[in-house]
C-alpha cells in the first residue's frame, strides 16, 4: 500500500526553484532514502511533506490525506527528526517531551504511555531529568527521535539524522532507526548525504538541483551506475601490472594496493592466479560511485 | 485547548527557568532602584520641596518621603512593563532562528493558537513579574508609613498591571516581526532598556522634556500606565497631604506635584485624563492584537 504519493511537487522561492516537479511513491513499512548534496532540495521536500512549507505546485498524499487540504490530519501521522536539534536547550528532557506531547493534545499520562515502549531501548531513564543543553550529541539525537515518536506516527521523517555525529553515535542512531523499522514496522523517510547510509534502504531517490535524476534499490543503482573493483594488495611491479592487463586497462596504484576497475567476472581469473593474488578485496561499486557517475560531483563523506 | 495551554506553559517556563533572562529583564528596574538610593531620591525630594512655597509647616517630611518612594515604585513598574514582555517575546525570534518554529508548525497546533500563545505567555510573564514587584514594593513602602490606600485602589493597581502587560506585549509582538536573528533583537533590547527609564520618566520627570519628546514617550503604553498607576498608588497620600494643608493653597501644591511628576500624560499640547489614557492603551492593544493576528499568520505560511 502506498503511504506517500507525490506528483509533480514543486517549490519556487522568488526566482529560485528548490524542488522542480518531482514525483515518487513510498510503500508502507519501507525505508525510503533521499540522496543528494546540500541544496539539492531534500529538506525542502521533507518540509513540504510535513506541512511546514507550502508547496508551489503539484499534489501529494500522505496516508491518503491530501497535502494543502488535510494538513491537520497529515500532522497527526507524521513524526520528524530535524537536521538540527529543535528542542528547548534550557528545559529538561522530561519538560521538552511533555510540552511537545501537549501540542498533539496529549496529557502527561498519555505522553508517558506513548513513550513507554521505547524508553528502555532508548535508555531514557538516565537522561530524563537532565537539561537538553547538557546532553552529548548522541544523547540529543536519541531525545530528538523520542520526540518524533510522541504522536505514534505512521511515517518517521529523518532529515540528515547523523550529520555531525561521531561514528559511535551514528551507529547508535542507526540501531534505533533499524529497531523502529523492524520492530514497529514504521515507514522511514530518510534524507542523507552520506552515501553508505542508503545501503539498507528499500528505495533510493537521487536528487540534484531539485530534480530526481534516478531512482531504484541500492543494488539496482550500483549495477546501473557503478563499476565493480578489484583491490589487490601487492607491491608495485611490472609482473603485477602485466597480470592486471588481462582483466582491465583501468587501474591505479594507491599506497599499498592496485585499484582495478573491471566489469569482468573475476572468480575464475583469481582462482587461476591464486598464487599471485593472495590478498585482495572485490568491491561491487559503492553508492558514492553511483552519485559521482550520475552527477559528476562528490558528496561529503 | 490542551495544545494551546501546553505551548503557553512552554513559553512561560522558557522565561522562568532562565535566571539570566529574568535578571536582564529586570536590570533597568534594578538600575532605577539603585540610582534612587544613590541620588534620585534627593532629586525627587528637592523637586517636591521646591513646589511647597511656604507650606513646610503643613507637609511632613514623612509624607514627602512616602510620595518620593511611591514615585520610585511606579518608575520601577513602568520600566519592568517594557523590559519583561520584550524579553519574554524574544522567544519568538529565538524559535524562528533555531528552527523550533518548524517543529511547532509540524504539529496539529493551529497557527493562530501559536501566535496567541506567545502573546498570552508574555502577558502572563509581565503580569506576574510586575505584580510581584508591586506587592513587594507595597509591603516595603507600607512598612515605612501609610499610603492611605483603599481595597479598591489595590485592585485597580493590579488591574493596571494587567492592562499594561497586555498592551506592552501587543506592541512588542509587532516589533518582534522585524528581527530575524536574536543578536539583532538583543541589540535592540540594549537600546530599549537604556531608554526605558527615560521613556516612562523614571529618571527625570517627563514634564522636564519638550512637548515633542513627551509626545513620543507617551506613544508607549507603559508611560500611560506609569501615569495611571501613579494616580492610583499616590491618590491616598496626596489627598492626605492636601487635607493636612487644609485648603490654604487651594490645592496648588498637589496640582504642582501632579504636573511635575506627570500624573497625567501630555502629548502634543494635549493632556490625557486617566480615562483617556486607559482608552488609548486599550485601543492600542486591540489594534496591535488585530494586526498581530493578520501579520503573524502570514509569516507562518511559508
Amino acid at each position: 500500500m502506498k503511504i506517500i504519493e507525490v506528483k509533480n511537487l514543486t517549490k519556487v522561492y522568488k526566482e529560485h526553484t528548490a524542488v522542480d516537479g518531482i514525483s515518487f511513491d513510498v510503500e508502507e513499512g519501507e525505508m525510503f532514502a533521499f540522496l543528494g548534496e546540500n541544496g539539492a532540495g531534500k529538506s525542502t521536500t521533507i518540509n513540504m511533506l510535513t506541512t511546514i512549507l507550502k508547496k508551489t505546485d503539484g499534489r501529494a498524499f500522505i496516508c491518503g490525506h491530501e497535502l494543502g487540504k488535510e494538513d491537520d490530519e497529515i500532522r497527526k501521522v507524521n513524526g520528524i527528526v530535524f537536521q538540527n536539534s529543535v528542542l528547548d536547550k534550557k528545559l529538561s528532557v522530561k519538560d521538552n517531551l511533555l510540552t511537545r506531547g501537549s501540542y498533539y493534545g496529549l496529557s502527561k499520562k498519555q505522553v508517558l504511555a506513548r513513550l513507554e515502549p521505547f524508553s528502555e531501548r532508548f535508555e531514557m531513564k538516565d537522561i530524563w531529568d537532565r537539561k537538553y543543553e547538557k546532553l552529548s550529541g548522541g544523547q540529543r539525537r536519541r531525545v530528538d527521535i523520542m520526540r518524533a515518536l510522541i504522536n505514534n506516527p505512521k511515517i518517521l521523517f529523518l532529515d540528515e539524522p547523523t550529520t555531525g555525529l561521531d561514528p559511535k553515535s551514528r551507529k547508535l542512531v542507526w540501531d534505533y532507526i533499524n529497531y523502529l523499522r523492524k520492530e514497529h514496522k514504521m515507514t522511514i523517510f530518510l534524507t542523507t548525504h552520506y552515501m553508505e547510509e542508503t545501503r539498507d534502504a528499500d528505495h533510493v531517490v537521487i536528487l540534484d538541483k531539485g530534480k530526481i535524476i534516478t531512482t531504484g534499490t541500492p543494488a539496482e543503482l550500483k549495477t546501473r551506475y557503478a563499476h565493480p573493483r578489484l583491490v589487490w594488495y601487492t607491491p608495485k611491479g611490472e609482473d603485477a601490472e602485466n597480470l592486471i592487463q588481462h582483466i582491465s586497462s583501468k587501474y591505479v596504484y594507491d599506497a599499498d594496493h592496485y585499484n582495478i576497475e573491471t566489469d569482468s567476472n573475476l572468480t575464475e581469473f583469481i582462482f587461476e592466479h591464486k598464487d599471485e593474488i593472495k590478498d585482495y578485496e572485490y568491491v561491487k561499486g559503492t553508492m558514492d560511485d553511483v552519485f559521482i557517475n550520475l552527477t559528476g560531483k562528490e558528496l561529503a563523506s | 485547548m490542551k495544545d494551546f495551554l501546553g505551548f503557553t506553559r512552554r513559553n512561560l517556563i522558557i522565561y522562568f527557568k532562565d535566571i539570566l533572562a529574568i535578571f536582564f529583564s529586570l536590570l533597568t528596574s534594578i538600575i532605577v532602584f539603585v540610582l534612587y538610593l544613590l541620588f534620585l531620591k534627593g532629586t525627587f525630594v528637592d523637586a517636591l520641596e521646591a513646589t511647597m512655597n511656604g507650606l513646610e509647616n503643613f507637609v511632613s517630611g514623612g509624607d514627602i518621603d512616602m510620595l518620593a518612594n511611591g514615585i520610585l515604585l511606579t518608575g520601577i513598574l513602568g520600566t519592568a512593563m517594557i523590559t519583561v514582555p520584550y524579553t519574554c517575546l524574544q522567544t519568538i525570534v529565538k524559535d524562528r532562528e533555531s528552527g523550533v518554529d518548524s517543529d511547532i508548525c509540524a504539529t496539529p497546533l493551529k497557527r493562530w493558537k501559536i501566535i496567541l500563545s506567545y502573546f498570552t505567555a508574555s502577558t502572563l510573564c509581565s503580569f506576574i513579574m510586575t505584580s510581584l514587584i508591586l506587592t513587594v514594593g507595597l509591603v516595603v513602602i507600607g512598612s515605612m508609613g501609610d499610603l492611605h490606600l483603599s481595597i479598591g485602589s489595590y485592585i485597580a493597581a493590579y488591574g493596571m498591571m494587567f492592562l499594561g502587560s497586555v498592551s506592552s506585549t501587543a506592541l512588542f509582538m509587532l516589533i518582534m516581526l522585524f528581527f530575524k536573528t536574536s543578536s539583532t533583537s538583543t541589540a535592540f533590547f540594549g537600546i530599549l532598556s537604556a531608554a526605558a527609564g527615560f521613556v516612562i520618566g523614571a529618571y527625570i520627570p517627563l514634564s522636564q522634556f519638550s512637548d515633542g519628546v513627551q509626545g513620543f514617550c507617551n506613544l508607549f503604553p507603559a508611560t500611560h500606565i506609569t501615569s495611571l498607576i501613579r494616580n492610583i498608588l499616590l491618590s491616598g497620600i496626596t489627598e492626605s497631604i492636601d487635607s493636612s494643608i487644609g485648603g490654604v493653597d487651594n490645592g496648588a501644591f498637589i496640582t504642582a506635584v501632579k504636573d511635575t511628576f506627570s500624573f497625567n500624560a501630555h502629548a502634543f499640547g494635549t493632556s490625557f485624563s486617566g480615562m483617556n489614557s486607559v482608552l488609548y492603551v486599550g485601543i492600542l492593544a486591540l489594534v496591535c492584537v488585530a494586526a498581530m493576528m493578520v501579520v503573524y499568520s502570514k509569516t507562518y505560511k511559508k
